[in-house]
């Protein structure tokens, strides 16, 4: 096991390398941030442009940049962003909590409601709860996020005045994004609880424990549902890996100030610094997080572990 | 179930209570599109820093929606030697917000530090380098040394990197401290910042121009125009400034009581400029030919909506060099023909239009160009590409198709701004046409420092780059409000400076 673990960590570790060095060699192809922030200024001759590129260190080879980046990454110091020499680390450390708040909330209000609707869906396959059920996962698979985001917005901000449309003010701003994501989440989690569950209830220990006599609840609630967890904890903990990332859009239209938010700016303005952070942290989140479920995956599953 | 139920419409009925317009009397909200990052004059070059931050500084001269140069924290200046010395006379009993006194030598300290290494670092320097030395002559007058005389200077006096700072708070806090945590001599003072997402000002009483009727302001950054509507339509901001609301939301807008637009000419012009080197376009009678195909005004008022104006050069009527005598090229596919058939263009020539991808409004404006020519025969193709990459590499690069969108939003309100970096010889946004006439007329304008004779020579410019077909000159768009109907006295600004001074709010 803790072999398993060692090569698992190493291999995380690779990932997060490569997927900064990728990112910090791609945005440096996209344009001159000196442009970006001297448009406006009137009139910019080379030699200012230069001036600017000095002060903000690009004029370096781009493996010094990097290097700085990353020697700065294991100090804690995620460098200045090049829009007013904010400290990335401050940007960072105020969004980074807003969006893992809003991915937690929206993954567990999903799994809340997937579990109970994709038993229900299995235990009644073929009848009309069942198919009412996946109709309705189909239409939640059908939305995009984002124009579901702006519905909710014309109703419950617009129409009804009952939620703020945008910013993160309190419990009551969490209602509309998370929601939005969890729609979108559950129309997948439903199927997925609902094939799984179904495959549990084939298996012989579900017709023992129906034999001993245990009420139909009890069957499903404490054996079945736990055999079926290796899967689901699998799914949904690689599910969190990709709502960080789908989570931008979300970000933009409710104007959450997250990581989202900080890195469709940091884009628009070849704010460097920013961007190479947001990815370092999300990619540092997403690799612990599966590396976390090949562990917990290995702990319940001793098959896996023995591989 | 029931209990559920009951705490749902609890929490509804609550969330009604926190959600429900709770503006405390004499507080605006505006919602503006991006935070500069750095609330230091001299770190900036971005409109949405203006708007916020004309409230918190002040210039020797100021400028406001008639954008009529009047006094600021000077109350008069001469013209001394040939316009090589600026006298500026300032006006007395003015403080900062920290109390400091404001005098000639924060008047020194502020363009020393905006000058020096400081400024270098910074993208307002450049427009400031006609100043040699400013010098303190009493503790009211200060005298401006030119190096050489800039007609536009006292224009950028009322600019973003001329606005006075505190001397004294700058060296006791540290220019760090400075950026975040500005202070100035303006109507509203500083009162919290949370980068990304908010800052926060509150009336000044001691304003030389009179206290505010406001008690806050809130300037909200909201980059997503939808969002910054709905927040408008749900009551819980005032104002959004531009450049936020597209064309397209006016309706939107319009339909919901409460709120209107309210639109203002706005500096930014937009043209589709020629590749004069390669291509059909080299030709001259080429390019004359597609001026003439295109119905500017019908595009306007199809695409637009109505909120933009046909320009004749490339320069709005707010810009000095301005000259309503120019007349429009009307709308003539025949004559476009016949141009074309003398440039021996038979049908089936073919183009190509550079427009910036994510500027939605100008794809369709270059689709409906793109009809417009295929009426006299020529095939345009439409390139979008990401705005970045327009234009930091294709333009400067010279590896334009033969048109290419080019937007301008001369801040100075003059033409020699938009027509010496345009149409000069070497400038990275003329990488394509070297005319020296036309160096010597824009070289020549810049000596002058007759008013007239200098509007005179820049009306010259316009003609002359108008005879050449030098770029299809568009439309000078609006600037778009969305405005509550709470908000009393606003003025729309062309540049998005609004001084909230006499700004107040009803119930």
């Amino acid at each position: 096991m803790a072999k398993f673990i060692f090569y698992r960590i190493l291999q995380a570790i690779f990932v997060v390398f490569a997927v900064t060095l990728t990112v910090s060699f791609a945005i440096r192809l996209t344009g001159d941030p000196a442009i970006m922030l001297s448009q406006g200024a009137g009139s910019i001759t080379e030699a200012d442009l230069e001036r600017i590129r000095e002060a903000l260190g690009l004029n370096r080879p781009f493996l010094v940049q990097y290097w700085d980046f990353v020697s700065g990454v294991f100090v804690g110091d995620f460098g200045r962003s090049f829009m007013g020499g904010t400290s990335v680390g401050a940007l960072i450390a105020r969004a980074l909590p807003a969006t893992l708040m809003l991915a937690l909330v929206s993954l567990f209000l999903s799994i809340v409601i997937s579990i109970p609707l994709g038993i229900t869906a299995a235990v009644s396959r073929g009848k009309w709860a069942d198919q009412a059920i996946r109709i309705l996962s189909l239409v939640g698979l059908s939305f995009p996020n984002f124009w579901l985001a702006i519905m909710l917005v014309l109703v419950f901000s617009i129409t009804f005045r009952l939620l703020p449309p945008s910013g993160m003010e309190g419990p009551i701003s969490f209602i509309m994004p998370a929601a939005t994501m969890a729609i979108i989440l559950t129309a997948t989690n439903v199927r997925l609880v609902r094939t799984t569950m179904l495959e549990t209830l084939r298996s012989q220990y579900v017709m023992v424990a129906r034999a001993k006599g245990l009420s139909e609840t009890k069957v499903l609630y404490k054996h079945a549902l736990r055999n079926c967890a290796i899967p689901l904890v699998t799914y949904f903990g690689l599910q969190f890996g990709g709502l960080l990332g789908g989570i931008v859009v979300i970000e933009r239209v409710f104007n959450w100030p997250g990581l989202g938010t900080l890195a469709f700016e940091a884009v628009a303005a070849r704010d460097y610094p920013v961007l190479q952070a947001v990815i370092t942290v999300l990619s540092l989140l997403i690799v612990s997080i599966n590396l976390l479920v090949d562990i917990a995956y290995g702990l319940l599953d001793p098959r896996i572990r023995t591989e | 179930m029931r209990n559920v139920k009951k705490a749902l419409t609890a929490a509804l009925l609550a969330s009604t209570v926190m959600v429900a317009p709770v503006f405390a009397a004499g507080t605006l909200t505006i919602s503006s599109p991006q935070d500069p990052g750095n609330w230091d004059p001299i770190d900036t070059f971005l409109v949405n820093w203006a708007s916020v931050a004309t409230n918190i500084f002040d210039g020797l001269t100021y400028r406001g929606p008639d954008l009529e140069l009047v006094p600021g924290l000077a109350t008069g200046w001469d013209e001394l030697d040939d316009g090589q010395r600026i006298r500026f006379t300032l006006r007395e009993d003015v403080v900062f917000h920290n109390g400091e006194p404001f005098n000639a030598e924060a008047v020194r300290f502020t363009f020393e530090r905006l000058l020096g290494e400081q400024g270098a670092a910074g993208p307002q320097q450049s427009n400031y380098v006609a100043i040699s030395e400013v010098e303190v002559i009493d503790d009211y007058t200060v005298d401006f040394h030119l190096s050489e005389p800039d007609p536009v200077l006292l224009t950028k006096l009322a600019g973003y990197g001329a606005m006075i700072v505190p001397p004294q708070y700058i060296a006791e806090h540290g220019e760090e401290h400075f950026d975040n945590n500005p202070v100035g001599t303006g109507p509203f003072s500083f009162v919290s910042y949370s980068p990304r997402e908010e800052i926060r000002l509150e009336a000044f009483a001691d304003h030389w121009d009179g206290a505010p009727e406001l008690d806050n302001v809130v300037y909200r950054f909201i980059t997503e125009p939808s969002t910054a509507v709905a927040e408008l339509q749900a009551g819980r901001v005032d104002i959004v400034i531009p450049p936020t609301i597209p064309v397209g939301m006016i309706p939107t807008i319009e339909a919901h009581e409460g709120i209107s637009v309210v639109t203002v000419p706005s500096p930014t012009v937009q043209a589709l400029r020629f590749n004069t080197q390669s291509g059909i376009t080299a030709d001259e009678n080429v390019r004359k030919a597609i001026i003439y195909a295109i119905d500017r005004q019908a595009i306007i008022e199809s695409i637009l909506g109505g909120e933009a104006e046909p320009i004749t050069s490339f320069q709005s009527p707010l810009a000095f060099g301005y000259d309503p005598d120019m007349e429009l090229v009307p709308y003539d596919p025949d004559k476009a023909m016949a141009l074309l058939a003398e440039a021996g263009i038979g049908a089936g020539a073919t183009l190509q239009i550079d427009v910036r991808g994510n500027d939605s409004t100008f794809n369709e404006v270059a689709q409906a160009v793109s009809a417009y020519l295929s009426v006299v025969g020529i095939n345009a193709t439409i390139q979008p590409y990401e705005t970045n990459v327009l234009i930091n590499d294709i333009i400067p690069e010279g590896r334009t198709g033969e048109m290419f969108q080019q937007a301008w939003g001369g801040w100075t309100f003059d033409y020699d701004n938009t027509a010496y970096l345009m149409y000069h010889t070497g400038e990275r946004w003329n990488p394509y046409d070297s005319d020296p006439e036309l160096d010597a007329l824009l070289n020549g304008q810049r000596s002058i420092t007759d008013r007239a004779e200098r509007e005179a020579m820049l009306q010259e410019i316009a003609r002359y780059t108008a005879d050449r077909a030098l770029e299809v000159p568009l439309y000078n768009v609006n600037a778009i409000y969305g405005v509550s109907d709470r908000v009393e006295n606003f003025e729309a600004a062309p540049d998005s400076r609004l001084r909230l001074t006499r700004v107040s709010v009803g119930e």
